[in-house]
């Protein structure tokens, strides 16, 4: 026998059992009498992960039903890739999904969503944030049900608004003032005025969006027509652009995700910020510089006429139309979208509720002290334009508007263009 | 030599299951790529039609392809270029050293060695304009590296040369060990200086494997993606946006599969035509059969 034989042998041997499996945890067929949901979804970061003990309660109050969690992949665009190839294959492997609430209207669209709206009790949606169901709604049927809330809000600095006798600024106006009358008065040059998510992808699309939402126009009327009002378009991108031109917003902004405003701020680098209500929390932690001198607040209106509504954004549940098992699919979207399973989630801190009455639970209020405030700015808030074309819609937009930020293109050349190529691409698309 | 047993049909049919599963993981999508290019397929809309040559000549006048293949051009002559010239120079500042040789390859191997994505994230923390290793090594510097459409395709490249570098260097070296201590002799007897030295028979000697050192690095930049999409999304303003992620933007943000393919068959025909290039000047080397 030749030397190593046997260690191929092992190794083929270790193979086929690897390959059998692999084969078993693809077959999903009924277990011991039962049946298996596979769930795929985002892990839920925080100190502690609820998903295990929310799953074994669903499991005890439905006998025979087995859920399989799985986990996606970490960032939002490799999970979009990862759904979108393995239902657009037809035999999805999975369930119940977790997808971003933009994502929904273009799955239903696509019919790869189970329509749940026969399964829904009379009122069941209406104990969720209007905008959060707007999302999930397509063509008047209910395609999907809100997990996870978000609201794009104003962060600033109690303690440099107070020193200087400044208000919460209201407007556009009385930010700028703010933000020059702290600097002067700080004579720090690390300080930046206002901070907000530039770099180009879909963060850029919802500063944007809340810009010309300000201005009182949008990107996307009732009839489909786009930029309906360029001019109000161009003077929001004119303002974001001054802000950089005029030092009241750093030249990085342009560069800038999340992440890397949020850092700056908590390290007390900046007097204002435009983010997610996830911050908050982070403000507060021990180790942090700005612990005590946050504030949360609506965004600045561009006139005091014009309400500025902050973007909502968040994550929703569907059922695939392939499932075969759509009774214990729907059972566990609703299970895990409701009242309990909501609050357990919003226990840990790393998301927040669509539910507006949990905001408003004592026990959660006590841990996280901003969640009223909160409830008042996500009821304040809008969603992204809901169509299935959206995310088609935010790709043609991102380097139109990056070119405008950064002065490429001017902001009504920018506008221009994007309105071009956004009536070429949706042209003919039934909506 | 006769070969073992038989003669070229035994050969055929031994060769024959590795050439199947080729043909079936390789050749079978790349033709469905094709077709697929020529379809205006968008399956959210139910839309799928034939529709010939349409996605290529929308691409045609489409100013963000231009802009796409330039960057990609751009991109891929410079880094390759700059990977070459620092490669060959760390390889010499190496290879007569007596000291310190196997930490340098270790250091050197543990850039190549790390995925490129971690790379992006890396870059973006060192490009940071506030908190930047970048910038505090200029001396305090408020650089916009990567929001600045000036500076960020630079950064870019910088962040793919530290990548990559170290593949020609690695490759260099091991070329350079293997020159025999006489030929440099025989040099300086006959009186070469150190630049004619180099000009004339190092680099001569080294020419095979720098061809094949370029061949690998030229087709890795010109398929490169997960850098510029973890670094900037390929902004600001496009303008590090190469054909790969506007392919991706088109196939798996928008679902246009049709005009992604097609994006996509445009890469791999200019990467099939890069190759051809090169492996006609290698062959002209007497490297490859």
């Amino acid at each position: 026998m030749i030397p190593g034989m046997d260690c191929v042998a092992r190794a083929a041997a270790a193979c086929l059992i690897a390959l059998l499996a692999l084969t078993g945890c693809a077959d999903r067929g009924p277990a011991a009498g039962g049946v298996t949901i596979v769930f795929k979804h985002a892990k839920i970061l925080g100190p502690v992960d609820p998903m295990p003990g929310l799953l074994a309660e669903f499991e005890a109050r439905h006998p025979g039903v087995r859920v399989k969690a799985e986990a996606l992949p970490w960032n939002s665009d490799e999970q979009r890739q990862f759904l979108v190839i393995n239902l657009e294959g037809g035999n999805p492997g999975f369930d119940v999904m977790m997808l971003d609430c933009i994502w929904v209207p273009e799955f239903a669209r696509a019919g790869w969503l189970l329509d749940l709206t026969p399964a829904l009790a009379p009122g069941e949606m209406e104990a969720h944030f209007p905008s959060a169901v707007a999302p999930g709604r397509y063509r008047g049927r209910d395609w999907a049900l809100p997990w996870f809330m978000n609201v794009g809000l104003l962060y600033y600095r109690t303690d440099l608004l107070f020193k200087y006798g400044l208000g919460v600024p209201e407007t556009q106006a009385e930010m700028v003032t703010a933000i020059r009358r702290v600097r002067a008065g700080e004579r720090d040059p690390r300080l930046e005025g206002y901070l907000w998510q530039g770099k180009q992808y879909e963060g850029l699309v919802v500063n944007a969006l809340e810009g010309f939402w300000a201005a009182g126009t949008e990107v996307l009327d009732a009839d489909g027509r786009v930029f309906p009002q360029p001019e109000r378009a161009t003077a929001a991108l004119t303002f974001l652009r001054g802000l950089i031109d005029e030092g009241l917003s750093p030249g990085w902004v342009t560069a800038a995700d999340e992440e890397v405003t949020r850092r700056a701020f908590g390290q007390g680098e900046a007097v204002f910020l435009r983010s997610w209500p996830y911050a908050a929390d982070l403000f507060e932690l021990p180790e942090s510089r700005v612990r005590g001198k946050v504030g949360l607040a609506p965004l600045p209106r561009r006139d005091r006429a014009t309400p500025a509504p902050g973007s909502t954004g968040g994550s929703h549940l569907a059922v695939t139309r392939a499932t075969a098992h759509r009774e214990a699919a729907v059972a566990l979207v609703r299970f895990l979208a409701g009242e309990p399973a909501q609050r357990a989630l919003a226990e840990t801190g790393a998301v927040k509720p669509s539910r507006p009455a949990l905001y408003r639970d004592p026990a959660l209020v006590r841990a996280f002290p901003s969640l009223p405030r909160i409830h008042d700015l996500t009821m304040a808030g809008r969603p992204r334009p809901v169509t299935p074309a959206y995310v088609m819609l935010s790709t043609a937009l991102q380097p139109e508007l990056s070119a405008a930020l950064v002065g490429v293109k001017t902001p009504a050349v920018s506008v221009a263009h994007a309105q071009r190529r956004l009536t070429f691409l949706l042209a003919g698309l039934e909506r | 030599m006769r070969p073992l047993g038989g003669g070229r049909g035994t050969g055929l049919a031994l060769v024959a299951p590795a050439l199947v599963v080729l043909a079936v993981v390789t050749v079978f999508p790349a033709l469905w790529v094709m077709w697929l290019s020529l379809q205006r397929r968008i399956p959210i809309f139910g839309i799928s039609a034939f529709e010939g040559w349409g996605n290529y000549l929308f691409l045609a006048g489409d100013p963000r392809f231009w802009n796409a293949a330039w960057v990609t051009l751009i991109f891929t002559v410079v880094s390759v270029l700059l990977e070459l010239a620092l490669g060959v120079l760390v390889a010499l500042a190496l290879v007569g050293q007596r000291r310190g040789v196997r930490t340098a390859i270790a250091l050197l191997l543990l850039s190549w060695a790390l995925p490129a994505v971690v790379t992006g994230k890396l870059f973006e923390w060192l490009y940071n304009p506030a908190a930047g290793l970048v910038n505090f090594l200029l001396g305090g510097a408020r650089l916009n590296w990567l929001g600045d459409p000036t500076l960020a395709f630079p950064g870019l490249v910088l962040a793919d040369v530290w990548r990559t570098m170290p593949f020609v260097a690695i490759l260099c070296l091991a070329r350079l060990r293997g020159i025999p201590a006489e030929v440099y002799e025989a040099a300086r007897v006959d009186g070469a200086g150190p630049l004619a030295t180099l000009v004339r028979i190092t680099l001569p000697l080294c020419k095979q494997i720098l061809l094949i050192a370029v061949l690998f690095r030229t087709l890795d930049a010109l398929r490169a993606f997960d850098l510029m999409f973890v670094l900037t999304g390929g902004g600001p303003a496009g303008t590090t946006e190469t054909l790969t992620v506007y392919a991706y933007r088109s196939l798996f943000q928008t679902l246009h599969l049709g005009l992604g393919s097609a994006i996509g068959v445009v890469v791999f025909a200019l990467v099939m035509l890069v190759a051809w290039g090169y492996l006609r000047a290698l062959r002209h080397e007497g490297i490859a059969a």
